[in-house]
């Protein structure tokens, strides 16, 4: 693989609930390349978000991230290890906003009612950059005028509540790349928006990546929007990256058993009424865990050993790794696993 | 065909959910809320505390070693006794009698320990008698000394030599229920008037919206001064206490109106609402069996909350002396005493119903918490 | 607003094969200001709309927020009073009743046909009541059966949706969102109807369950002779389950179509643009050009634009557009093609890509 811009070893992070620990997060290996769109893909519940929160260190009471490393070649201060910073120290916070930025599902969550959409992005460039008020003014004009909104002289002095919901997205992006960030994490950003706002969206994020060559991570369950932007994917299912591979091997040669079955279920237009194929159960609460691969119950390849043995991660060609025991030798994984 | 075994396998097949913890998934409402509530140490001990008041002013006879109304001319503002549980090595509680000296100038009098008289006191003594709720006749107090005669001031004595102690505790009777009287009426008024106002919408919604901001506006103690001022004298202490409650709530619906009438509003656009009305479901079971139960542990929460206020309120009012007036005896009426700063400085006991009321407050603060982070438990 | 239309009891319709006629559906909801609500405008949420729903066939109703189509699936199932329009139901002896004109008490049979499935499974059922007294409210009020009737009923209607009877003393609480999803449907189910409105019955599901609830909404169309009034702005669920599509833009029918018809050959532009933005599951197949990016935003449903509401953001927009509201018309009477638009005929206008 090329150059890793954040390379992600073991990561786990539990959540300590009075009703139990939730494994939300349990062993993810991810390398993400520098300048390339990486979809992490996945039902709800399955830790997609955690993860990514993670990397900026967002992890909540009672969520703690109880081990592994995340190294990010930082452009200013070389390889870091994110998992050793202080959540609260001012490192992190050098890092949040300005070389990893965030956007969120529902804009309103990260913009403020109170302030402008100006003041807003003024405010993140002021933070991290020695510019002064005039100049970071021009910035987020600039900025808007990028993402596509109209007027961006006017609208620079709205409030964000009297924007439509693709707007505010749009400005939301705008005030997530005020800073040039080597990074963007999107979370569902185009979830909440219908289909036509969603395809504008789409294209105005992979256009400003080009141009900055930035690195995107992009989080959705919508696998028509991985087919349509992603490099890379990775695909997770409760706490674990079952599969990564290149968008063409994702979609044309899946070899988890669970992206396979994820590929059969959706309903496309070219199908037959009666093709659908859904993966069978659901998936299962948090507190309780299948042994073993946890998607064992639901798999229609299970072999007898799935209850009882953790598969790790195989490399089946380079850059496409899966974590399933048909792949990989069950006697030498079991005697690794209770030797 | 039989359609069921079409159906995809739905059974998880980890064994999980087997039917033996079954505890949750059944688990009503009241049940997950106790379970939540459960948790809060401090909303328990503050529950606790509150019962604990409860149960004194029931059997204030009981636990009182002197009825309210009793006095002792020689004992005025004697000072509290000390209890020591052990004599000449054995286990018996006693207190030390009084002596007083007095000044030869002012003749003031001046309380001493008087460490030779001894007055064994125990549990389950003979004293005056009562009726246990007013009901079964009987003379046995929880403590006091073993002879009824001598004198047992555990919170010292008052201008007329009255025990303290005891009159806090027939106190917490009317204290408490001013409040419980009063939240009962100001529920009933904010649940009727918000739930029009949330229901009916439009005009009705309206004016009881303006009359809200009405009574809200108004500057309550310039209005307790009136009312007091014309409440003929010679009514009784029961018509005083009936007016201070209905006082009370007027000035408190107000607040629990908006939550209903907010909590009407919101459950109108609910899912489950409009679920039940295309069910067919008529108005009344929509408002009292699908709206209601989502909210009622809401409104105990904030009735929990609103109650400490009224006791303070009442307290204030009859500090005041326009509340209640002796010979009726609540925490705010024994407080009246302590109106001259001269009168703290020399009988600091007298501020200890103003203790009851913190206590009292405070935990009613703590258990109101608590219900209310329980109240939605989904 | 004065009533166009007499009490619609022993009213015929077109067609009889046709199980809900609606004709010229509007609804306006009144915008109020200052202290003793005054009116100062409408929302025209539903804009005299048009259709008919047949016996036993899926019917697709898509667009995006706040075209309106929540708004007519509410209107069918009697949440709303609509403001104007008729709503004619043939009943299952043969009768037919205009739905808009009946008031509380008359409603009640109808409210047994035409049920309701609801976007948010944790919204939508009362989690203070157990699933046996979610599914059976309408038995209950209805006085249909004894209760050892009604657990008959709902352990019968939960196996069917693939749950275990004994699931019915649990608290949704208990249950994942694809499980109470399945409760949702036995809800529906549960008088027996023979309309049920899904009102994106399957937008807040995770894709695997998704698959699940559609298979099963198949399964019982086809075991109990349902009619479904499926609205959605998800393309390709709507291509997987209608039989007809309707396509609807601030609160109007642009388009009405045959199943795979709409895909491959749109009419409107409006429908063309929504096409272009159905997801293409291969990557090989990726071609950023063929999206249509509308300019603006969806017009505002209490002011709308003159003429056709779509022409500011048309791209084939002309000067009879600004003036002249097209109406909904014929233009293919083999399949049933019906668009509102002037230009119908002269645009070559894209379909989606199949794959």
């Amino acid at each position: 693989m090329g150059d890793i811009l954040l390379d992600v070893i073991d990561l786990k992070i539990h959540f300590f609930t009075d009703e139990g620990v939730v494994k939300a997060v349990d062993g993810v290996d991810l390398a993400i390349e520098r300048g390339k769109t990486l979809c992490l893909v996945g039902e709800s519940g399955c830790g997609k978000s955690v993860t990514c929160r993670a990397f900026l260190r967002l992890i909540a009471n009672p969520g703690r991230l109880v081990s592994g490393e995340m190294h990010f070649r930082s452009s200013t201060n070389g390889t870091i290890d994110l998992a050793q910073l202080d959540p609260k120290g001012s490192a992190i916070r050098d890092i949040r906003g300005k070389e990893i930025a965030m956007i969120f599902q529902e804009p309103m969550t990260s913009l403020s009612l109170m302030h402008t959409v100006g003041d807003q992005i003024m405010e993140s460039v002021l933070l991290h950059e020695n510019v002064l008020k005039p100049e970071a003014r021009d910035r987020a004009i600039e900025m808007l005028q990028r993402v596509g909104i109209p007027k961006p002289d006017r609208l620079v002095d709205e409030y964000p509540f009297r924007l439509s919901g693709g707007m505010r997205q749009r400005a939301m992006i705008a005030m997530a790349l005020s800073c040039n960030p080597t990074m963007l994490i999107a979370d569902e950003p185009t979830t909440a928006l219908d289909v036509t706002t969603q395809a504008q969206i789409l294209d105005l994020m992979l256009d400003l990546q080009r141009q900055d060559n930035m690195t995107l991570m992009f989080i959705t369950h919508d696998l028509g929007v991985v087919a349509e932007i992603a490099d890379d994917v990775a695909v997770m299912y409760l706490g674990r990256i079952v599969e990564r591979a290149s968008v063409d091997t994702i979609f044309n040669a899946p070899q988890h058993p669970y992206t396979q079955a994820l590929l059969r279920s959706i309903p496309k237009i070219a199908m037959q009424r009666d093709e659908l194929d859904p993966i069978k159960g659901m998936v299962p609460s948090p507190y309780r865990r299948p042994s073993g691969c946890t998607f064992h119950p639901r798999c229609s390849r299970r072999i007898e050993a799935c209850n009882r043995i953790v598969p790790s991660v195989t490399e089946l060609a380079p850059g496409h790794t899966v974590r399933c025991l048909l792949y990989e030798n069950i006697q030498e994984t079991e005697a690794l696993q209770h030797g | 065909m039989d359609a069921v075994a079409q159906q995809p396998e739905l059974e998880p097949t980890w064994g999980a959910e087997a039917d033996d913890d079954l505890k949750l998934e059944v688990a009503t409402q009241w049940q997950l809320m106790w379970w939540k509530f459960r948790k809060h140490q401090l909303a328990m001990a503050g529950g606790a505390v509150v019962i604990f008041f409860y149960i004194l002013a029931l059997g204030a006879e009981f636990f009182a070693p002197k009825l309210f109304t009793w006095y002792d001319k020689n004992y005025v503002y004697a000072p509290p006794q000390q209890i020591h549980l052990i004599r000449d090595g054995q286990l018996a509680p006693f207190v030390y009698g009084y002596k007083f000296e007095r000044d030869p100038k002012s003749y003031k009098k001046t309380w001493l320990v008087d460490e030779e008289t001894i007055i064994p006191i125990g549990l389950f003594v003979s004293g005056e008698p009562y009726k246990i709720l007013g009901l079964i006749e009987t003379d046995i107090h929880l403590i006091g000394p073993l002879d009824q005669d001598d004198p047992f001031y555990l919170m010292g004595a008052d201008k007329s030599g009255r025990d303290v102690f005891s009159r806090i505790i027939y106190s917490a009777r009317i204290s408490l229920s001013v409040g419980l009287v009063g939240v009962f009426i100001s529920m009933m008024l904010g649940i009727v008037l918000g739930g029009l106002s949330g229901l009916l919408g439009g005009a009705v919604d309206n004016i009881i919206q303006r009359l809200i901001e009405i009574m809200m506006s108004i500057p309550m103690l310039p209005v307790w001064l009136a009312i007091a001022a014309v409440v003929p004298l010679d009514w009784s202490a029961l018509d005083v206490y009936f007016i201070i409650t209905i006082l009370l709530a007027l000035t408190t619906w107000t607040g629990l109106a908006r939550v209903v009438r907010g909590k009407f509003l919101s459950l109108r656009e609910d899912d489950f609402i409009l679920a039940a009305r295309l069910d067919g479901a008529p108005g009344m079971r929509l408002i009292f069996r699908h709206m209601l139960p989502s909210f009622y542990s809401h409104v105990i929460a904030s009735l929990t909350l609103l109650l400490p206020g009224m006791i303070l309120a009442e307290t204030a009012l009859s500090f005041l002396g326009v509340g209640l007036r002796p010979p009726v005896v609540s925490w705010g009426v024994m407080l009246q005493e302590t109106q001259k700063v001269a009168v703290i400085a020399i009988y600091p006991w007298l501020l200890y119903p103003a203790l009851a009321v913190i206590i009292v407050v405070l935990a009613f603060n703590f258990l109101g918490d608590g219900l209310r982070d329980a109240a939605d438990p989904y | 607003m004065a009533r166009q239309v007499t009490p619609g009891n022993g009213k015929n319709m077109a067609d009889d094969q046709n199980l809900l006629e609606i004709n010229h559906l509007k609804m306006y909801f009144p915008i109020t200001q200052g202290l003793f609500g005054r009116v100062i405008g409408y929302t025209k949420a539903v804009d005299d709309v048009s259709f008919t729903i047949r016996a036993g066939e899926t019917l697709g109703l898509v667009g995006e927020s706040g075209c309106g189509k929540t708004t007519v699936g509410r209107c069918i199932v009697r949440g709303y009073q609509p403001t104007d329009g008729e709503m004619l139901f043939r009943k299952a002896d043969g009768a037919v009743v205009d739905l808009s004109m009946l008031q509380g008490e008359e409603l009640r049979p109808y409210r047994k046909e035409i049920r309701m499935i609801f976007q948010d499974p944790y919204s939508s059922l009362n989690p203070r009541m157990s699933v046996f007294e979610n599914v059976s409210e309408a038995l209950h009020v209805n006085k249909m059966g004894t209760r050892a009737e009604m657990e008959e009923r709902v352990g019968y209607l939960l196996r069917r949706v693939g749950l275990r009877p004994e699931y019915m003393k649990r608290y949704p609480h208990a249950f994942s969102g694809g499980e109470r999803q399945r409760v949702v449907v036995a809800r529906a189910m549960v008088t027996n109807p023979c309309l049920i409105v899904a009102d994106e019955a399957v937008s807040a599901l995770d894709v695997s369950i998704r698959a699940q609830i559609l298979n099963l909404m198949e399964e019982l169309q086809a075991d109990f002779n349902l009619t479904y009034l499926f609205i959605s702005h998800d393309l390709s669920v709507i291509r997987h389950i209608c039989d007809r599509v309707i396509v609807m833009y601030v609160g109007k029918v642009v388009e009405v179509a045959e199943g795979l018809d709409i895909y491959i050959n749109p009419q409107h532009p409006y429908t063309e643009a929504l096409m272009s933005a159905v997801p293409i599951f291969n990557p090989r197949q990726r071609d950023r050009d063929r999206r249509i990016h509308l300019e603006g935003e969806v017009a505002d449903p209490s002011n709308p634009p003159s003429g056709c509401y779509f022409h500011p953001r048309c791209r084939y927009a002309e000067d009879r557009c600004e003036h002249e509201t097209p109406p909904l018309r014929q233009i293919d009477a083999e399949r049933g093609h019906y668009v509102a638009c002037h230009f119908a005929e002269k645009l070559e206008l894209r379909g989606a890509v199949i794959e």
